[in-house]
């Protein structure tokens, strides 16, 4: 079976009509992603992390390079395509939760399913509150919930359609660091159970959480492997850059 | 996406924010409301004219003076062209089972100290039959009264009422123009109306020729016909007639015209549906005017919820999903706001029935109408706000705040 992901010479350039004023905000990278593995993205801001992971959310479209999902090459695939891929494939857990504040936590993790039209969504939508661990809460509107509680719901909506990938934006970025631990805990697990974990985060703890980190530094990959290894070097040339 | 799931959405997305959508749907409360009403006015107006004209009785043709429709601004009743001989001659057509001949002026009513200014028609005694109107009380012209000038009075319902009050006008004297009349019977009440006969008194035509006005031409003969059918035959036969006896050469125009209660309804129908047309017309343009309201809240909606948009399209909603539900919520906003619309129309309608002296009569099509049209506006200005919503990249969306 072929990897989840694999990505070659993968470019995303902006305003490219003016070759003098374009930003090559990921620039010619390639790597696969193997099933079940966990992948920090880090970097400093501005270095192409976030471009990579909407174009790996299926999000944006590369403007040169191959990016195949699950054995698909999304160059063939129409934004309907796409649409259907995100919503089998993929789970986004975003920084600010992004729920839909009108909508119950029962209702937000169910919409998912309501745009693959499939039955008895209501009862799977329960059964990943439960999952998270807020299945009493089903009723209550985000507004009603505390930070880790709606990254809880969040996380839930994202894992309903038992998506292969899990894309995570600073998942803990808005969070204090014990429900930071509590949900990143949580997303360990669910990478322990075989879902594709890539994390894209400022936070080198966090980073270490997992097996594999990139490191990208102006659209480039600077540095790809064990976690502890990549975030160890990143650290020390950060030492030499202070002293 | 589940159609239960867009109207769920659209409903929440309407009723957290109430007075913005009330106040967005107030366009097409109003413009609706007032189509519903300005056809119920005019359906009623339609009805109400023809009611009168098929009062007149059946079967009838109408001999009037003056010019044929269409021959410039002749006044019918001003000009001198009917006369009995006239009317005697129609009596000879095959298909014409009887003539009634009538002269009618305005005059002084006066009973004890009660003035009333109104129609005075002289009529032959055929003419009751004729135009269908029963005595409620009293007896009719007779010969008699005819050939001997009689100085008689068949009084109108409202007249009587009006005149006499509650006591019985029988056997009284009626002063016409100065001159005493004894009142012999009473109409039964036909419906109030310009021109009505509830509103006139009828005497003898050689008395209304001779003693009353001293004029002998004739305001209207009305044709009672054998058949129906024959209608067209025999107008044409009555204006050959009148045409020869008139002198008439062919390439002048008939100095009076031959209708029939077809034609009368028909024109009478042009009229009023004329009005409603236009009024109608105006009231629709405010619901336009409400489509525009809902588009302006619709764009407003969509750049709100820009970040919702780019959630529903990071967990899969297709571009198709995102139109479907934008336009889903116009659409339900100027349906509701027409339903409203409908309800009070048909409120006001009836109110104006009922406190007014307007008849109306709301026709179902008109609230079809008036839904149709609702539905068809929130389509055609909901439509831009949700390909808008549609078209937005999800992350740019996203980024949004």
């Amino acid at each position: 079976m072929s990897p989840p992901i694999q990505v070659r010479e993968l470019s995303k350039i902006y305003d490219a009509e003016h070759a003098e004023l374009a930003v090559r905000a990921v620039d010619g990278i390639s790597f696969c992603v193997e099933r079940g593995e966990s992948l920090a993205i880090i970097g400093p801001s501005g270095c192409g992390k976030s471009s990579l992971l909407n174009i790996l959310g299926c999000l944006d479209r590369p403007s040169s390079g191959r990016y195949e999902l699950e054995g698909r090459d999304m160059a063939s695939l129409d934004d309907d395509e796409l649409a259907a891929l995100r919503n089998r494939h993929i789970g986004f857990v975003f920084q600010s939760f992004n729920l839909l504040p009108r909508m119950t936590a029962v209702e937000n993790v169910e919409l998912p399913l309501l745009y693959a039209a499939s039955k008895n969504s209501r009862e799977l939508a329960r059964a990943a509150l439960e999952r998270v661990g807020l299945g009493a809460r089903e009723r209550h509107l985000p507004s009603e919930l505390s930070g880790g509680q709606r990254q809880r719901v969040a996380i839930a909506r994202a894992i309903v359609t038992r998506p292969s990938i899990l894309l995570c934006d600073e998942p803990t970025g808005a969070l204090d660091s014990r429900t930071g631990q509590e949900v990143l805990g949580l997303l360990s697990t669910l990478n322990r159970e075989g879902t594709t974990l890539i994390m894209v985060t400022h936070d080198l703890a966090i980073a270490r959480a997992m097996a594999r980190a990139i490191r990208m530094k102006d659209g480039q990959i600077v540095a790809d492997g064990d976690a502890h290894g990549v975030v160890a070097a990143l650290r020390a040339d950060e030492m030499e850059l202070a002293c | 996406m589940l159609i239960r799931e867009t109207a769920r959405s659209a409903w929440r997305s309407l009723t957290s924010n109430r007075l913005r959508s009330l106040l967005t749907m107030l366009g097409m409360i109003i413009g609706s409301g007032a189509v519903v009403a300005v056809l119920g006015i005019g359906e009623g107006a339609r009805s109400s004219v023809e009611g009168r004209i098929r009062a007149l009785g059946s079967n009838l043709l109408m001999v009037r003076p003056g010019m044929q429709a269409g021959g410039g601004g002749v006044r019918s009743g001003s000009v001198q062209t009917l006369t009995r001989a006239d009317a005697t001659a129609l009596e000879t057509l095959e298909g014409v089972a009887a003539v009634a001949p009538e002269m009618s002026a305005s005059a002084q009513l006066r009973h004890l100290e009660r003035n009333q200014n109104a129609s005075v028609v002289g009529v032959t005694p055929e003419y009751f039959d004729v135009r269908a109107l029963p005595l409620s009380s009293g007896i009719s012209l007779s010969d008699l009264d005819e050939q001997n000038r009689s100085r008689v009075v068949v009084v109108g319902a409202n007249l009587a009422s009006e005149l006499y009050g509650s006591s019985s006008p029988l056997g009284s004297k009626l002063q016409i123009n100065g001159n005493a009349f004894r009142v012999i019977g009473v109409l039964a009440a036909k419906g109030s109306g310009m021109g009505s006969p509830d509103d006139s008194v009828f005497v003898p035509l050689s008395t209304h020729a001779s003693a009353l006005f001293g004029r002998d031409h004739l305001s209207n003969v009305s044709l009672q016909l054998k058949r129906e059918d024959q209608a067209g035959q025999v107008q044409a036969q009555a204006e050959q007639l009148l045409r020869l006896r008139h002198r008439l050469r062919s390439d002048q125009p008939s100095d009076f015209e031959v209708r029939s209660q077809a034609e009368m309804l028909e024109t009478m129908g042009q009229i009023t549906g004329t009005f409603t047309t236009l009024l109608g017309s105006i009231a629709a343009v405010s619901l336009v005017v409400g489509g525009i309201g809902i588009m302006n809240i619709m764009l407003v909606s969509v750049r709100e919820r820009t970040r919702e948009i780019g959630v529903r399209m990071a967990v899969g909603a297709r571009r198709r999903d995102v139109l479907r539900q934008f336009l889903f919520e116009a659409v339900a906003v100027s349906l509701a706001g027409g339903a409203v619309g409908v309800g009070l129309g048909y409120g006001a309608a009836q109110l104006l029935a009922r406190f007014g002296e307007w008849q109306t009569i709301v026709p179902p099509y008109a609230m079809a109408l008036a839904l149709g049209v609702s539905a068809l506006i929130g389509i055609a200005f909901g439509v831009g706000p949700a390909r808008r919503a549609a078209r937005l990249d999800p992350v740019e969306a996203l980024r949004f705040d």
